[in-house]
């Protein structure tokens, strides 16, 4: 059950498009892969290698695309987390279920997990889900709820969230702080100092030799090295 | 009633300045107790606890001043000393003083402070600052919300200080009743909960600290914080049990737990600062006058010429201003030497006294009290760079260099601050979070130039170079630098390996430097210097006298003296560097004990005082044994007080011989090489 830290929403509906995909298969091609997301297959390629790299996906040499178990439960986290949304979003407060696809598709990659845990108390409550909170629909969309409208073949927009790491946010630019993956001392360093999830940052600068960087947080400036800010991921504010 | 019959037991009330760095603790404290304490514009300015007393009433009070600290979470040894002070020490009442312009990131350790049941009293302070910027910080707002007194005030205009410690005072009085408790979310408080009971079972923990703090730290694992508390079963048993608490919140949240805590305490803050502070404009789009400057000095192409521009006229400053000082003073010494001569001859006074007096005291000391001059223009030049804020930038534009070579950037400020003296630039490594990094910086530090090589290059760069004065000792100065940064480099290689350090720094505003704290950096160093001029080197000067003039009936100062077989001893290792004469010899070795001491020893074995010393010197040396010697002084082992700070700084007798010896060697190695490469170019 445990999140595996530092998968942005970009990487998360890779997941779950490969999870969609490989139902039934061994593996997913790149090339399917980029014809489902409608985006070139070099941006694929980059993507999966970093999946690689977070151990969520196994691939033989440009071979097919094989989730993980840990890619695997990610994934069905993910698809669990939109389907649990939307329901909530159609069932429960009568939203358009067009609209509710498309909330669902930005939210499932930003809920906290408290928020999910109420949510998902309140639908066993309501009887809207099973009492295991199962939605019961990661082998077969057919049961997923009534208003079941067309959501696997459209996918969930690879855009809908812009998440970067903070190092690679242009000087001037401004963003969200999603998350912070550094590990041990320098972690607690940061979050004490401010940098924690729903900080705005903006990019002041970079020292003449290309490194550190200078960031505004909380009013004040803070500098932190490239190798720092690559472990803190935010969403970019255009 | 117990708790005031301690406080009378003690002395009084004893009163903790706790705060961020650079939020002008020491300000603060220098305005209270009449201090005068060094004071910067840098994070990380105080590195130990300092004490001073004052009277408010007629009553004692007892002021801790503490090195900043982001959090109770201590990174870095000065953080560790201000944190172990604030947990075990338990103040009467601590006083946070709160930068206004920055309240969110301040209002992290006062959360920390509350919810350890702390008896605080918040110092609102930067309210001048807060003002220019268009932002208002309701005072008596925060008071209600956060239930405990705030004064608004500016330390360094000694604004709201008396009203701050009227509330002191009465917070004495009466102890605070509870602890701040922030609502962590569902899962958390039920393990707290689970937590806490177990801490209460226990025993008698529970009332020496609050068990709701202390359940907290337990399950966010600041291990370092429980470690001084942890020879106990209760606590044993719970750190056992922490990792499952961790990971099954980790589980319920998605988030490991210290995201959780510092997330819930910024929310905390974030709820207080909306009620609190209001801005008259939007400040996050105009650019302040610091921002401004930044533009320039941390530019892409014009940092690093900015840097080496500053250091440049840096020394400029200190010669060419202070060269025409020197010179009266010389003559002061002059006149006092010969005044003295012959009022001692008048009085029927011996030929040795007459020696005594006029060569060795007014000879020696006077040879280095006339650098005076020189010295103040440097600490002026070092104090602007301090206090206008360019240190935190110089360690940020160098963080690339300084960590491609294995450094890291903070490491530049104890350098740029071992131009004054080494001894406060060895303390000022504290700041280094990582221990290698530290350790690294501690012992390269020795060779940037402090400022009592200065009055041996000003003697020899006057008797050979004064064409090329500025620019002979700029070139010891970077021989300086770059010998700390080869040798630096070759230790992270060899000696300490792996390990990554981080570079997480605040970058304080550009301040405009007070008067005071300019003077207070000027009078700290220059009277540090008199003081060591009328003590080790008065001493010393004695000795090297008597040393002259023994065995009896010797020739003053000749090589037959007891100082000349000592000199002659030695000379021979000296020879292939071109300064193998006994008096050279005799001179460094007594300059172990303060550098100051190699111009003192000149001048008694010369037998002059500054003038005449110069001219012989001219007379007696060649230009190129002259520079050679100038590298050796500047490389060679540590003045006494400089090995002392490192025995201090590093706990270890091992690294400190290590320290003395590498650089013992440094030095003869390079002075060879300058000597014998100059011969062979013909500069000899
Ligand atoms: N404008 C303004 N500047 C202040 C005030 N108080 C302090 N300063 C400046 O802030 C800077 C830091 O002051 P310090 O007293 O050294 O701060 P500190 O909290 O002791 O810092 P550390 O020892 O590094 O933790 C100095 O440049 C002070 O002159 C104030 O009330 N107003
Ligand atoms: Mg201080």
């Amino acid at each position: 059950m445990t999140e595996v830290a530092g998968i942005t929403a970009s990487m998360q509906d890779y997941l779950e498009t490969i999870l969609e995909l490989t139902d039934g298969q061994d593996g997913v091609r790149i090339t399917d892969i980029a014809a489902k997301l409608n985006i070139a297959k070099a941006s694929v390629n980059q993507a999966i290698a970093k999946l690689k790299e977070q151990g969520l996906v196994r691939q033989n040499s440009y071979g097919p695309v094989i989730l993980t178990d840990i890619g695997r439960e990610q994934a069905a986290k993910v698809r669990q987390r939109h389907h649990k949304l939307r329901k909530f979003l159609i069932e429960v407060l009568g939203v358009n279920p067009k609209v509710a696809e498309k909330d669902a598709c930005l939210m499932e990659h930003v809920v906290s997990p408290e928020t999910m845990a109420r949510l998902t108390e309140y639908l066993i409550e309501h009887g809207k889900i099973e009492s295991n909170g199962d939605v019961k629909c990661s082998q077969q969309e057919a049961g997923c709820g009534n208003a079941n409208i067309n959501y696997r073949k459209e996918g969930c927009a690879l855009k809908s969230v812009q998440t970067k790491a903070l190092n690679e946010l242009q000087v001037g630019a401004k963003g969200i702080i999603i998350r912070v993956v550094a590990q041990g001392a320098v972690r607690r360093r940061m979050l004490e100092m401010g940098v924690t999830p729903g900080t705005e940052v903006t990019v002041k600068g970079v020292a003449p030799f290309g490194d550190p960087m200078e960031f505004v947080i909380k009013g004040y400036n803070l500098s932190l090295r490239k190798a720092e800010a690559a472990d803190v991921f935010v969403e970019e504010l255009l | 009633m117990e708790e005031m019959q301690s406080q009378q037991a003690s002395g009084g009330i004893v009163v903790a300045l706790a705060g961020n760095p650079n939020s002008g603790k020491t300000t603060l404290f220098n305005e209270l107790t009449g201090s005068r304490q060094h004071v910067g514009n840098w994070p990380g300015v105080t590195v130990e606890k300092k004490e001073g007393r004052m009277f408010f009433a007629g009553q004692p009070i007892q002021i801790v001043d503490l090195p900043g600290t982001y959090s109770l979470g201590a990174y870095s040894e000065d953080e560790a000393v201000a944190r172990n002070y604030i947990v075990f020490d338990k103040p009467d009442v601590v006083v946070n003083i709160i930068d206004a312009v920055n309240i969110e990131r301040n209002l992290y350790l006062t959360v920390q402070l509350l919810e350890m049941g702390a008896n605080v009293v918040i110092a609102l302070n930067m309210i001048d600052e807060a003002q220019a910027r268009q932002v208002e910080v309701r005072a008596e707002k925060l008071s209600t919300l956060l239930g405990i007194p705030v004064v608004p005030t500016v330390a360094t205009k000694n604004h709201g200080v008396k009203e701050l410690i009227e509330q002191v005072v009465a917070a004495a009085k009466c102890k605070k009743n509870e602890a701040l408790r922030i609502n962590y979310g569902r899962e958390m408080e039920a393990v707290l909960e689970a937590v806490i009971s177990e801490i209460k079972r226990g025993n008698a923990l529970n009332e020496r600290f609050d068990p709701r703090w202390l359940a907290v730290n337990l399950l966010t694992g600041d291990l370092k914080l429980i470690e001084g508390l942890v020879n106990n079963d209760t606590l044993n048993r719970l750190l056992l049990k922490q990792r499952e608490y961790a990971k099954n919140l980790e589980q319920a949240y998605g988030d490991d737990v210290e995201t959780i805590v510092a997330e819930k305490r910024y929310g905390f803050i974030s709820g207080l600062a909306k009620e609190v502070v209001v801005k008259r404009q939007s400040v996050a789009d105009r650019l302040t006058m610091s921002d401004r400057i930044d533009k320039i000095v941390t530019n892409r192409y014009l940092g690093i010429p900015i840097f080496l521009l500053l250091m440049w006229a840096m020394f400029q400053f200190t010669f060419t201003l202070g060269d025409p000082m020197i010179e009266w003073i010389e003559t002061l010494f002059e006149w006092l030497g010969e005044a003295g001569g012959s009022l001692l001859e008048s009085a029927g006074a011996s030929e040795l006294m007459k020696s005594f007096f006029v060569d060795g005291l007014i000879g020696g000391i006077g040879s280095v009290l006339v650098f005076m001059p020189n010295i103040l223009l440097l600490f002026f030049a070092i104090s602007l760079l301090e206090d206008s804020g360019y240190m935190a930038r110089a360690a940020y534009v160098m963080d690339r260099f300084m960590h491609s070579l294995g450094l890291h950037g903070k490491s530049f400020i104890p350098m740029l601050m071992g131009f004054g003296c080494n001894v406060p630039a060895i303390m000022a490594t504290r700041t280094l979070e990582n221990k290698q990094d530290r350790l690294i910086t501690i012992l390269i530090n020795p060779l940037m130039s402090c400022s009592a090589r200065l009055p041996v290059y000003v003697l020899f760069v006057g008797a050979f170079f004064s064409a090329y004065e500025g620019l002979v000792i700029f070139s010891l100065y970077m021989l300086g630098i770059v010998m700390a940064i080869f040798i630096g480099m070759l230790f992270k290689r060899f000696l300490f390996k792996g390990e990554t350090s981080h570079f997480v720094m605040e970058l304080p505003p550009y301040r405009i430097p007070t008067l005071k704290s300019t003077f207070i950096h000027m009078w700290e160093r220059s009277s540090s210097f008199i003081r060591k001029a009328g003590t080790i080197i008065f001493a010393v000067v004695v000795v090297i006298w008597v040393l002259s003039n023994l065995p009896a009936g010797v020739e003053t100062a000749s090589s037959e003296s007891y100082l000349g077989q000592i000199g002659s001893l030695v000379a021979p290792v000296f020879a292939p560097a071109g300064f193998g004469s006994w008096e050279a010899s005799a001179a460094l070795v007594f300059g172990i004990l303060a550098k100051e001491v190699v111009v003192g020893t000149l001048g008694i074995i010369y037998g002059v005082e500054e003038a005449g010393l110069t001219k012989i010197i001219a007379a007696q040396w060649t230009p190129l044994a002259a520079y050679a010697f100038m590298v050796m002084t500047l490389l060679y082992i540590p003045c006494v007080a400089t090995i002392g700070a490192i025995k201090r700084e590093t706990n270890s007798w091992g690294w400190t011989a290590f320290a003395v010896g590498y650089s013992l060697i440094l030095g003869w190695l390079m002075a060879v090489i300058v000597y014998q490469v100059g011969s062979l170019l013909g500069l000899g």
